[in-house]
């Protein structure tokens, strides 16, 4: 099942999400509009606590935002569902469940047949690179492999919509360049529509087909760069960090971060010297 | 060293916590038994040292002749028999009742916190305290003695629940949601065998709890049972068989606890031994 690649996947208008505390009211968020065609791969970069994951919380429907609506393929979310797959940081496969299991779980809750299921894990735990860990329970395995089980299992449950946050955070280095490549690819093959956060600008730029950047808390969408495709089936990285165009690209969002890490300084400044004076 | 010889090499320590009941009871010089012996040869020089009558203590081979009189004429099986079976209802009952009300009260935060207080107040007044009030409702019946024993019980079989419901990462059900699946489904994929580990402390350690409120409550309420055995045997003062009996009482609970409970934990422990904190 392929999702047809046209019109308005995800709309987010006049979102705002105020958090009730006991210090009172905390505006996770500033005022958001965004629209995400299907299809397309969107990141996310911005400082820390700035409202990324609470956007991303608010698509998926594990909150209810305070203002302003969600709309997938033009119905309000009013909660999570499997139109929406997600990967979380925390990853979330469950332990007592063996890789295949775990990858096999979104099709057994659809009460998928027998030879689909099969068919669809051995293509994923192949395309994953999990050959030979099919029985594997998640302890026993690395962190890069838990985050592509993790991974392989939203993709099994073929959902239009991926939202990913920070899903690579915790990969050493070395993996993290594969499962980017893999990811690329998986997700411009089927076509899938993701929203993607990371706090790398590298990572964004590689995989985006448009990267948008949040200002500091309560954030708000302050740039937009589009990211052409090179080519249509993936990115690697050699092509991708020898790609002058790619690379200015890279420079541009790198600008747009800094400029919200250093703005974040100058207005705490004088808080500071308030204090001290 | 091999990468066979490393992976096994690994595998006892990780292993032994799991293996020392079993592995030295096969294998092992019997090392077990060496406390024991110890115990008995002190408990002979006692005996032999102070020259005391059989009326204060008697000899290891004494108690050996009671526990066979008992056994060879079916009296030891009889009240033993009575005590197994009261704590196996017990233990079926609590899981029964114990198990779902925890699960009620580990799903919502605000009930856990408010009864928490509640369920440890209760954990301080024990089984036993009960017993005044039981016999004036219930008399000196099976059921007082049945009702003594489930309380017991099935207080920490709810707390335990209780915690281990709550010890889920809630990505774990919110993961399963974005894949599509129902409350019912949540619970029976999420909850049950995220909180079966605890579970199992909760009844291993209820049962270790019952088992000796059992015995106390069958030596006051004299209707068979081994706690009758034993106080019966005091009025005549029959001191091999008051020791006879407490050899039993013991020797029940090790096999009960260590052939049944444990190897049921431990597999699960294994399998999952991520949940293990
Ligand atoms: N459940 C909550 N209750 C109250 N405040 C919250 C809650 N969740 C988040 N916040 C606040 O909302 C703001 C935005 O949080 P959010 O997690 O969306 O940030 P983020 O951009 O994902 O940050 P990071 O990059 O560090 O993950 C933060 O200031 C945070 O303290
Ligand atoms: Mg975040």
């Amino acid at each position: 099942m392929t999702p047809t690649v046209q019109g308005d996947k995800i709309v987010v208008e006049n979102f705002q999400h105020i958090f009730d505390s006991a210090d009172g009211p905390i505006e996770a968020t500033g005022r958001v509009d965004l629209t995400i065609p299907a299809g397309q791969f969107v990141t996310l970069v911005g400082p820390s606590g700035c409202g990324k994951t609470t956007l991303l919380k608010a698509i998926a429907g594990f909150i209810d935002p305070t203002h302003g609506r969600i709309l997938c393929d033009g119905a309000p979310v009013t909660g999570p569902g499997r139109d929406r797959g997600v990967v979380f940081q925390e990853l979330a496969i469950l332990p007592w469940r063996t890789v295949r299991r775990n990858i096999a779980h979104g099709l057994e809750i659809a009460r998928a047949p027998r030879q689909e299921i099969d068919a669809t894990v051995k293509r994923l735990i192949e395309l994953t690179g999990l050959v030979g860990f099919e029985d594997r329970y998640p302890h026993e395995l690395s962190g890069g492999m838990k985050q592509r089980v993790a991974v392989a299992r939203t993709w099994a449950a073929d959902p239009d919509v991926i939202l990913m946050d920070e899903p690579f955070a915790a990969v050493d280095a070395m993996t993290r360049l594969t499962l980017q490549e893999e990811l690329a690819s998986l997700s411009y093959q089927t076509k899938k529509t993701v929203f993607f956060i990371t706090h790398s600008v590298d990572e964004a730029v590689f995989l985006a087909d448009r990267v948008l950047v949040m200002s500091r808390r309560p954030g708000t969408i302050k740039a937009s760069i589009e990211v052409p495709r090179r080519t249509p089936g993936g990115r690697d990285w050699e092509s991708f960090t020898t790609d002058t165009d790619m690379q200015a690209i890279v420079e541009k969002v790198l600008r747009l971060v800094r400029e919200e890490k250093t703005a974040h300084k100058k207005d705490s400044a004088p808080v500071a010297l308030e204090a001290a004076g | 060293m091999t990468m066979a010889q490393a992976s096994h090499a690994r595998a006892v320590p990780m292993h032994d916590p799991f293996r020392i009941g079993g592995f030295s009871l096969v294998a092992g010089k019997f090392s077990f038994l060496l406390p024991f012996v110890v115990l008995v040869a002190i408990w002979w020089t006692i005996k032999i040292a102070f020259d005391l009558d059989d009326r204060v203590l008697v000899a290891p081979p004494d108690v050996l002749g009671a526990l066979w009189t008992l056994f060879s004429r079916g009296i030891l099986a009889d009240y033993a028999a009575t005590s197994l079976y009261a704590i196996a209802v017990a233990i079926i009952f609590s899981a029964c009742v114990g198990v779902p009300l925890g699960f009620a009260v580990g799903a919502n935060k605000y009930v856990a916190r408010s009864l928490d207080l509640f369920l440890r107040f209760f954990q301080g007044v024990s089984g036993i305290s009960w017993l005044p009030l039981a016999i004036i409702w219930f008399g000196f019946s099976d059921t007082t003695i049945l009702v003594i024993v489930v309380y017991t019980l099935v207080v920490p079989v709810i707390f335990n629940t209780m915690v281990g419901v709550r010890a889920i990462p809630r990505e774990y059900a919110l993961s399963l949601q974005t894949l599509g699946a129902s409350r019912l489904r949540v619970v029976r994929d999420v909850y049950l065998p995220g909180a079966l580990p605890s579970i199992l402390v909760g009844l291993r350690l209820g049962m270790g709890y019952g088992w000796r409120a059992l015995i106390a409550a069958e030596m006051l309420v004299r209707q068979g049972g081994l706690g009758d055995l034993i106080f019966g045997a005091r009025t005549f003062g029959q001191i091999d068989r008051i020791i006879g009996g407490m050899i039993v009482i013991g020797v029940l609970y090790i096999i009960v606890d260590r052939l049944i409970v444990q190897p049921i934990e431990s597999l699960t422990f294994e399998r999952w031994g991520v949940l293990r904190k």
